[in-house]
């Protein structure tokens, strides 16, 4: 009934859309990165790989692509550690479970600025209750400068994040966990095997294709960081916390370098791409493999 | 065969449908477009952000012009007090030569900027050589770019210190007027109040804006500069150096700041020193109303004073504040102009101090009886803001601004010595400010 190509056709009105909306802001994106192009002063200057040349000698890029990795790296893996742990005790059948996963979820619902503006209270320096609790336990003599310590300021931004997202992480691991058959549990139960054993052996195999694909959608959230970082710190103290996205921003938007902003931003999606595309492949051969 | 025929039908019908689309919103511009210019010819529109307790003052003052030009209408429109978020809005639209506002409300730090890039009518006669003499000195300067007035100075602020009146008559102090002696002062009430949430001297260290604000003055107080009329940096000199390196060891040398101040803002200062927490305060004169609140702690025992300097230098604050500007692409300029006279009037001007509590641009203003009556304050502030000195003056001021604020943060949070922190700062800014002299060109 169908010609070989008739699908193509199919694919048109979501491909026109897409191209709309996804491949020519990029295109444009990329095409503006070889341009010095500041509107405001009339300047658009063919610089052609200038910008791209700078951008390799740019300490400022090299520092928020540092800080980017590195948040990514810490927080993801502290996300999905616990977002495991959080899924499986969810799951256990204990009394008042039900409001229990209402009451996890409530940091994933909060907009991520409110939910900053929020930690940006509990580490003040001088009245947050972060420090209160510490000196009253007698853990800290003096108040810490949470926000304005070299080290310290993106470990609270982690920190805020991974309340914030260890729930999202837990919500789709705990739907995983729910397709595991009893009869699982069972049978290895009756086989002698531990808690641990049974954990390790049954369980996470079976949810690793849930864990995967949760890595790689907070990966890739989280390297395209901003609003946290933003209202906890607008990338301070002296661009200590400032990331690619917090970067790429005010070229654009606060200074108005449209062309070298580009730059960055298209930057930005590369290495995201990169990443990504390095991940998945991995996920691909590991299912193959394992069918 | 069917089955093809129906494919068909729908991307037909697909098609037609993004046509109309199309066709829809580009008729609905038009229509937009044509209304404004034909029908509403004596209607402005008036942009300004959300200024507290002002939306009555707004109205009665537009009430008052539209009285005495009987058949214009002038439309408010109102911003988010955020000025990063202005900035954005103005410099997007006018980018796109939008027309959809005439007169609106600019920051002392863009007129530069949006002068350079052809946004603002040039309003130099709207306030004749003679008379600039009228209005305070450095607003003035601020508005002016290469030797035209751009913006009409509306109101204007500056950094001032609050201090503890109390707790400074408690051990016979005066208020401070030079650096070492805030620092004396500081350190020997510290150690005799016998209080651990006690802090001597609270300023905006924040990566932001704001502690541009605070360095711009304490540099004046030293002595330095950042950039001068020829468009020389001056972060490097002995002077500014100092003024940075006595920043920073408020905090770790004196220890008269917590370390907190590298990231706080205003209103985090402000909190604390109403609070009762404080005893000396760099902060904007807006703090004043709110320690005078009948909840307020520290009601009646705050003093007010000019930032301190070095010995025998004449120092002044960072000056703060709005203009009115009219829109280069507007089509109503003479009515926007006749707005902008009334607006900066001595009469407007004192009508908003009184109700508001801006602080006139206008120097005739402060001998005002009634103004000296109710807002004995403003009047005092006076001197101060006789001697505000502009943050530096330049078109690329975001881009430099964006430097200072992480150079001066690396500085007062011992990140980089200050004297490296200060170096990697100016090469930048000459970097920046190449771009300037090849715009001009």
């Amino acid at each position: 009934m169908f010609k070989r190509h008739e699908h193509i056709k199919f694919l048109f009105p979501a491909l026109f859309l897409l191209a709309l909306v996804a491949f020519f802001p990029l295109a444009y994106g990329i095409v503006l990165s070889f341009f010095r192009k500041m509107p405001v002063f009339h300047i658009t200057d063919f610089t052609g790989l200038d910008n791209i040349i700078y951008l390799f000698s740019d300490l400022r890029f090299q520092q928020s692509l540092w800080n980017t990795l590195l948040f990514t790296v810490i927080s993801v893996a502290l996300e999905v550690v616990l977002g495991v742990g959080v899924a499986i005790l969810m799951k256990q059948k204990v009394p008042g479970n039900r409001m229990l996963k209402a009451f996890i979820l409530l940091p994933w619902a909060i907009p991520t600025v409110v939910s900053a503006k929020m930690w940006q209270w509990i580490y003040n320096g001088d009245f947050g209750i972060l420090n209160v609790l510490l000196m009253e336990t007698g853990i800290l003599h003096n108040p810490v400068n949470w926000l304005g310590h070299p080290q310290l300021a993106m470990a609270s931004i982690i920190i805020a994040d991974v309340w914030k997202t260890t729930p999202f992480v837990a919500l789709l691991v705990y739907a995983g966990l729910l397709t595991i058959p009893d009869d699982l549990y069972d049978s290895s139960k009756i086989d002698g095997a531990g808690d641990l054993r049974r954990f390790w052996y049954v369980i996470l195999p079976l949810i690793m294709p849930v864990i995967l694909i949760v890595t790689i959608f907070r990966m890739m959230d989280a390297l395209r960081v901003f609003d946290v970082v933003y209202v906890l710190t607008g990338g301070g103290p002296a661009n200590l916390t400032e990331t690619l996205s917090i970067y790429a921003y005010k070229l654009l938007f606060q200074t108005l370098q449209f062309g070298y902003g580009s730059t960055v931003s298209i930057m930005t999606f590369f290495i995201i791409m990169i990443l990504s595309s390095i991940y998945i492949y991995q996920l691909y051969k590991r299912f193959n493999y394992m069918q | 065969m069917y089955m093809n025929r129906i494919l068909k039908y729908s991307a037909f019908i697909f098609w037609v449908g993004v046509g109309c689309l199309f066709w829809w919103n580009c008729a609905k511009d038009d229509d937009r477009k044509g209304s404004r210019t034909t029908v509403d010819d004596e209607t402005i529109v008036f942009k300004h952000f959300k200024l507290a307790n002002a939306a009555e003052q707004f109205d009665k003052a537009i009430k008052q012009f539209e009285e005495l030009h009987p058949g214009v209408r002038v439309i408010e429109e109102v911003l988010p007090s955020n000025t990063n978020m202005q900035h954005q809005y103005y410099a997007t639209s006018l980018q796109a030569g939008s027309d959809e506002f005439d007169v609106f409300l600019i920051d002392v730090i863009w007129t530069p900027e949006f002068s350079l890039a052809g946004w603002l009518e040039d309003v130099s006669d709207l306030v004749p050589l003679e008379e600039r003499d009228a209005f305070l000195q450095a607003p003035i300067q601020a508005n002016t770019y290469q030797g035209k007035l751009y913006a009409v100075p509306w109101y204007v602020d500056g950094g001032i210190l609050f201090y503890r009146k109390d707790l400074l008559q408690k051990y016979n102090f005066e208020p401070p007027a030079t650096f070492k002696e805030l620092t004396r002062q500081a350190q020997f009430i510290l150690k005799k109040e016998k209080r651990d949430d006690l802090y001597g001297f609270l300023w905006q260290g924040k990566q932001y804006e704001g502690l541009i604000c605070a360095a711009n003055e304490i540099i004046a107080g030293f002595g330095g500069d950042i950039l001068d009329a020829e468009n020389r940096l001056h972060l490097t000199d002995q002077k500014s150096l100092q003024a940075l390196r006595w920043m920073r060891d408020t905090i770790h040398k004196y220890k008269i700041s917590p370390d907190w101040v590298t990231t706080a803002d205003e209103e985090v200062t402000r909190l604390s020193f109403m609070n009762g927490d404080c005893l000396f305060l760099r902060n904007w004169p807006y703090c004043w109303s709110f320690f005078q609140r009948n909840d307020s702690p520290v009601k009646g025992k705050v003093g007010v004073a000019l930032m301190p300097t070095v010995a025998g230098e004449k120092g002044a604050s960072t000056l703060g504040g709005w203009q009115m500007a009219i829109n280069h692409y507007s089509a109503k300029k003479e009515l926007a102009r006749k707005f902008v006279t009334f607006m900066t009037s001595a009469e407007t001007q004192l009508q908003f101090a009184l109700t508001v509590g801006t602080k006139p641009s206008r120097k005739k203003v402060y001998q005002n009886a009634r103004l000296q009556e109710q807002q004995p304050f403003i009047v005092q502030l006076y001197d101060v803001l006789r001697a505000t000195r502009p943050r530096p003056m330049t078109p690329f001021y975001p881009q430099m601004s964006q430097v200072l604020q992480v150079e001066f943060s690396a500085a007062i949070s011992k990140i980089r010595p200050v004297k490296q922190a200060m170096a990697m700062a100016e090469q930048q800014i000459y970097h920046i400010l190449e771009l300037e002299e090849r715009v001009k060109q």
